[in-house]
């Protein structure tokens, strides 16, 4: 049978606003993050290998790139998290309104570089 | 209560879950990535981080089946790709968490 639901629009129709750049950046960042976790995932079975073949995952975790993957990670997560609890404040009938929709939106972007730069610091010296 | 309302339900409180974990799991990932493979063993031996892991994976994964299978509703127009892509989905939602936790209980 035929689907008759209509699609989302293309995304090209409307002007952007800070609101459906969170938005659009929110799913991307959430198939990004399933992808991270899926190699994870495949990091942590690797030790079962031993510590040899570790050494291959080690070495370029290690490197600038692996750092470099590290900072993009903990930006995607942070920016998951922030922009998680403001779609749950949302669902509670908060911040509709286009001037808090714009600084809840800001306060995501904004606050997800802030976020990143505090989880890597808490990581390295407290973990 | 229809199906849709369910899976809203279900995609709220995963997605509630989630923040804690998360905020778990990115702190500590910065703290033992870099590490030596003892240390990564031991961190991942360690029986409460197995459960939070497991929790963690078992909860974004259902979290992210959940999510995604809306932006094929909201992008995909044919069904049968949808329906395909949907059980796709839905089976790695399961398998992959069920295979990590088999194999880190042997850690």
């Amino acid at each position: 049978m035929e689907n008759k639901n209509p699609l989302s629009p293309h995304i090209q129709v409307y002007r952007w606003h800070i609101s459906s750049l969170v938005s659009i950046s929110h799913r991307i960042t959430g198939i990004i993050n399933i992808a991270i976790i899926t190699l994870v995932c495949l990091w942590v079975s690797l030790l079962l290998l031993g510590e040899t073949k570790y050494e291959i995952i080690n070495s370029l975790l290690n490197s600038v790139i692996g750092k470099f993957i590290i900072l993009s990670v903990t930006w995607s997560f942070s920016f998951q998290v922030l922009s998680e609890i403001r779609h749950l404040i949302m669902d509670f009938g908060y911040g509709f309104e286009l001037k808090t929709s714009k600084i809840t939106g800001l306060i995501v972007i904004f606050g997800s570089i802030i976020l990143t730069v505090s989880f890597y610091l808490i990581g390295k010296n407290f973990i | 209560m229809i199906n849709a309302t369910k899976k809203w339900i279900f995609l709220k409180i995963s997605g509630a879950i989630l923040v804690p974990l998360m905020l778990w799991f990115i702190i500590n990932l910065i703290g033992i990535y870099d590490k030596e493979y003892t240390d990564v063993l031991n961190f991942f031996s360690n029986s409460t981080s197995k459960f939070l892991f497991s929790l963690f994976i078992i909860n974004s994964y259902f979290f992210s089946a959940l999510s995604i299978s809306e932006v094929f509703e909201d992008y995909v127009g044919n069904d049968k790709i949808k329906n395909v892509a949907n059980k796709l989905l839905y089976a790695s939602a399961v398998v992959i968490p069920l295979i990590t936790i088999i194999l880190i209980s042997k850690l």
